[in-house]
């Protein structure tokens, strides 16, 4: 068929220009690696390769302060030959990681979940890209493209919250569960994706079964195996590990941020700052703070539980503890499953410029800081200011656009109209 | 030839004399470049059972009850500055076993029954310590502490020593000084009154261009484990500038000398009258203790030996042709030993005494021992972000390979990846790690200890490189001057074999200190960066919640809903106002 040879065509090239970067610049991969817009302490590959040469030497990774990542990683990485020496191994995994990705994305696209769901369907419902350009966009992404030469675990995250936004729009709850259980393992925040994609699971449960599922009784078997499966993960990791350390150097770090190496996000700065005294309250309201969006969004937005998740992952990318382009780049690729509310949306161009803006600055600020020393901290913290802002618009702006749209539904006579509100 | 073995020789004293008793001597040898190395050692003993009843004779008492209240049963404690020239100077002073890394270094063995009680004992130790010398010992806390595993060994004889915790901790930044020599000198019986302590001159000790002061406790028992004694042992080596000791005080900038007084080369071409290439006159200099030290020797401490073995209290070490003469009004009794290479002499009580060397045109000099290991550590890389270290090594031997122990204790905010250690031999392929210890850092909670058991053939330059990352600090955790940077520990590298002929204690080296920049925050705002992170928080989360809990309506519609709120019905009243007020003023018109 075309569209299978279109779709061949494009993961052939997205991954020869994956592979030719790695083969034909040697010294990129740790370059990127090196970068903190890219690799923070709980996603970063050369911490990763300091915990695999500690498990391999029997040396407990966790009885330590530099690695921070989840104890599964270290047996698959291990079984890699060493990218210090033989990098083609790692290169191919994350390239098929990227391309696995990609094939998710195409198949969120195919559903058609973002326009027209069982309980909403959008006026603009003609107004979509193909998944091939849905995956065009995600595949030749230049964030993509430098999480992927970089190497962060963050990746593999990305890919299991992909696969578990792909399966549950496909109703597919096995699926869905278990990859959803992994993206929580490795990154513990994906976690509260669970209610919109139960939602948008159940949906499709419903549209597809004749009669539907009691839906406590689909919920309670839900957040069953997603304990049973997050549990047998952990208990498997103890076992592989020999400890339950691995907890507090893990999901501990992430909670009490104890490493604040720069990123792109506003935690760190905030909390080289903060006053001691004050330090543990503010770590409790940021976490609230972004937990808060869940069930707001979700209890609003509930006839469109496919937007609440990719306005969560938006969520994610601007408040997270550690954030990194890795997480823009996974809600900058969903948004174009959003092209229904384009026109619909008021700042795309502030937003966007803001976007760019701090993607060519940030990096220069950063040299300014730390190499030239003509700058201070404030100069890459004003940067990560404006990237977090920049997000949020385009977070708060297909709100209200997604708002807008349900309004058309709901009331026709208003359509371009112009509205406030009250 | 003449040679330089009796300088080992002096430092392999052995003495197990359970008895109480008090010996100090001091070593005086000239070093190339008018530069000259003082060797003051101090030692007493006291014996088990009367230190146990806290009957203190010469042992210090003060320095006793802090070892039997932290239960501390060997105790080495080192104050440091300055770098030893091993290139111009030669082997070190006691094979490097007396000295310390720049800064303050103490290692203890405490007696415990668990790791716990062990380090709490350990915390015990450290701030005694610290009020007795007045350093910052009490800044010695888990992060700078580690328990090394291969590198030190118990000096002494200890009957039950699988009770005993060895701790390590280091104070990279203290600045050794005078406060610190004044309890020093304190705790010697005769407390810089007389002996040779009297030369020891906080002015004079800290101008040196390397110095290090050592206290080192430990138990001695005879053969059969039952006649024991605490020794303790105090040593002062210094590395003195003549030339810039011998400024007067009042005078201390350098100046040329007239160029009447200055021999000239006359085999050079001059252009002018007040050109001078000074002749090298090939001499050794002329100097006196009182030059050097700005004093002479008050007399002998009264609780030395007056005769025997501890008696030969002074000892010059200088080639037979060089004259040296004494300048004294008491009796003095002079010997030579080892081929005339080392002139020892008996004070005489309650006169000073001083020894004077005329410059003199030498013939013969002493063989300078040579190292058997050279070591030099330095941080590779720019940037406020990440670096890596990279340590020299140089086994300068022609037939023997060297086994040796390098230790490492970094901060926990540099944090170094082991897996990018390479060590490389310029000679040979084969890996020179023979074992290695590693227990990574905790951050905030303890440092990184690293041990390396390496082997280097003869002739051979190894290189150690690992990549560390700098972490970025809590603002409060940076010291005031914040952007000098933080000082690393020097590493400690213990020679395995070949073992040293001359003591049974090994021999050591360490490298120097490092200074690591961290990347800094803008200490000026605490304020700013909490309002502009709300700000934008609330932005985005204001914006979403606005949106969530609102209703859109038709711009149209609006009047239909009427003035709401609080704000809607001020307006409101606020417009009602203006009417009135309008209309009034209409009618006036």
């Amino acid at each position: 068929m075309a569209i299978d040879q279109q779709k061949a065509l494009l993961f052939g090239a997205a991954a020869a220009v994956r592979l030719l970067l790695f083969t034909a610049f040697p010294s990129l991969p740790n370059l990127l690696t090196g970068r903190v817009e890219i690799s923070t302490p709980v996603t970063s590959f050369k911490r990763l390769q300091e915990g695999v040469f500690l498990y391999t030497h029997n040396v407990s990774p966790y009885d330590g302060g530099l690695y921070h990542q989840a104890p599964l990683l270290l047996p698959l990485f291990s079984l890699l030959p060493n990218p210090a020496y033989h990098p083609f191994a790692t290169n191919v995994l994350y390239t098929i990681v990227d391309l696995l990705g990609a094939n998710a994305l195409m198949q969120i696209a195919e559903t058609g979940q973002t326009v027209s769901s069982r309980l909403f369907t959008s006026p603009r419902k003609d107004l979509r890209w193909s998944s091939l350009a849905i995956g065009a966009s995600f595949l030749f992404n230049p964030f993509t493209i430098a999480t992927c030469i970089a190497r962060p675990t963050s990746a593999l995250t990305n890919l299991f919250v992909l696969i578990a936004m792909a399966k549950a729009s496909q109703g597919a709850s096995i699926t869905f569960i278990l990859a959803l259980s992994f993206a929580s393992y490795l990154s513990m925040h994906p976690i509260l994706l669970f209610p919109p994609l139960l939602l948008l699971c159940y949906n499709m449960r419903v549209t597809k079964a004749r009669t539907p599922p009691n839906p406590w009784a689909y919920t309670l078997s839900h957040v069953g195996g997603l304990a049973l499966a997050l549990v047998a993960l952990l208990y498997t990791s103890a076992l592989l590990t020999g400890s339950w350390e691995f907890l507090a150097a893990t999901y501990g770090v992430r909670l009490l941020l104890p490493d604040l190496t720069p990123n792109v996000g506003l935690w760190w700065y905030f909390f080289t700052e903060m006053f001691d005294s004050f330090r543990e309250f503010f770590l409790g309201v940021f976490w609230l703070h972004a937990a808060s969006y869940v069930p707001g969004l979700t209890i609003r937005l509930r006839k469109q539980p496919l937007f609440v998740a990719i306005t969560l992952t938006g969520i994610f990318a601007v408040f997270q503890p550690y954030p990194s382009i890795a997480d823009a780049t996974l809600y900058l690729s969903l948004v174009p499953l959003l092209r229904h509310l384009f026109p619909l949306m008021r700042y795309t161009f502030l937003a966007s410029s803001a976007i760019l803006y701090t993607s060519f600055l940030g990096p220069a600020f950063y040299y300014l800081w730390i190499y030239a020393g003509s700058g201070n901290a404030n100069f890459f913290y004003a940067i990560t200011l404006v990237w977090s802002l920049g997000l949020s618009i385009i977070i708060g702006d297909s709100l209200f656009a997604a708002l807008r749209d349900e309004l058309d539904v709901e009331r026709p006579e208003l359509r371009g109209k112009e509205v406030r509100r009250i | 030839m003449v040679s330089f073995f009796i300088f080992l020789l002096l430092v392999a004293v052995t003495s197990a004399a359970a008895s109480s008793d008090y010996s100090e001597r001091l070593l005086l040898r000239p070093l190339p470049q008018s530069a000259l190395l003082a060797s003051f050692n101090f030692r007493s003993n006291e014996s088990s059972a009367s230190f146990e009843h806290q009957n203190f004779r010469y042992f210090p008492r003060s320095l006793g009850q802090i070892l039997q209240h932290a239960h501390t049963k060997e105790l080495h404690l080192r104050f440091s500055l300055g770098r030893w020239d091993a290139d111009s100077w030669g082997q070190r002073p006691w094979d490097g076993t007396r000295e310390g890394g720049t800064g303050v270094e103490l290692w203890a063995w405490v007696d415990a029954s668990s790791e716990e009680e062990a380090f709490s004992r350990w915390l015990t130790l450290t701030n005694a310590l610290s009020g007795l010398f007045c350093a910052s010992l009490n800044f010695i806390d888990g992060t700078k502490t580690i328990r090394p595993v291969m590198t030190f060994h118990p000096e002494g004889h200890h009957h039950n020593s699988s009770n005993l915790h060895l701790l390590h901790g280091t104070l990279p930044h203290e600045v050794v000084c005078t406060e610190n020599l004044t309890p020093f000198v304190k705790l010697l019986p005769c407390k810089g009154k007389a002996g040779i302590s009297s030369l020891l001159d906080g002015h004079k000790l800290f101008d040196a261009s390397w110095q290090t002061m050592s206290i080192d406790v430990r138990p001695i028992c005879a053969g059969d484990g039952s006649d024991c004694a605490l020794e303790i042992e105090q040593n002062v080596d210094m590395v003195l500038d003549m030339d810039r000791s011998k400024r007067p005080r009042d005078n201390p900038i350098p100046r040329p000398a007239p160029i009447e007084e200055i021999a000239c080369d006359a085999s050079k071409p001059y252009n002018a009258e007040d050109t001078c290439y000074p002749l090298d006159k090939g001499e050794e200099p002329d100097w006196s203790l009182t030059d050097v030290f700005g004093k002479p020797i008050r007399g002998a401490c009264p609780l030395t030996n007056s005769d025997g073995d501890g008696s030969e209290t002074v000892c010059i070490n200088v080639p037979p042709e060089r004259s040296v003469q004494v300048n004294t009004k008491g009796s003095y009794v002079e010997s030579k030993h080892a081929e005339d290479t080392m002139r020892c002499y008996q004070l005489p009580t309650g006169d000073d005494f001083d020894l004077m060397l005329p410059s003199q045109k030498m013939t013969t000099g002493l063989v300078r021992s040579q190292p058997p290991l050279t070591a030099a550590r330095s941080i590779n890389g720019h940037g406020q972000e990440r670096g890596s270290i990279q340590a020299v090594i140089t086994n300068p031997s022609l037939t023997e390979y060297v086994e040796f122990v390098y230790l490492e204790s970094l901060p926990w905010f540099m944090k170094p990846y082991l897996h990018t250690l390479r060590a490389r031999v310029s000679t040979s392929t084969e890996n020179p790690v023979v074992e290695t210890y590693y227990r990574p850092a905790v951050d905030r909670l303890r440092g990184t200890h690293l041990e390396l058991l390496l082997r280097i053939p003869p002739v051979s330059t190894l290189t150690l490189t690992y990549d560390f990352d700098k972490a970025i600090l809590r603002y409060t955790e940076y010291p005031p001057d914040a952007n000098r940077g933080f000082d690393v520990a020097p590493a400690v590298i213990r020679l395995v074999s070949p073992q040293s002929q001359h003591s049974s204690r090994g021999t050591y080296l360490r490298t120097t200190s490092l200074l690591l920049p961290l990347p800094t925050p803008d200490f000026s705002m605490p304020y700013n960066v909490i309002i502009l992170t709300s700000t934008v928080m609330a932005l985005a989360f204001g914006n979403v919640f606005n949106l969530l809990v609102r209703r859109l309506v038709g711009a149209d519609e609006m009047d239909a809903f009427g003035p709401r709120g609080i704000k809607g019905k001020l307006t409101g009243r606020l417009q009602r106002l203006m009417r009135a007020f309008k209309g009034k003023g209409g009618k006036a018109e």
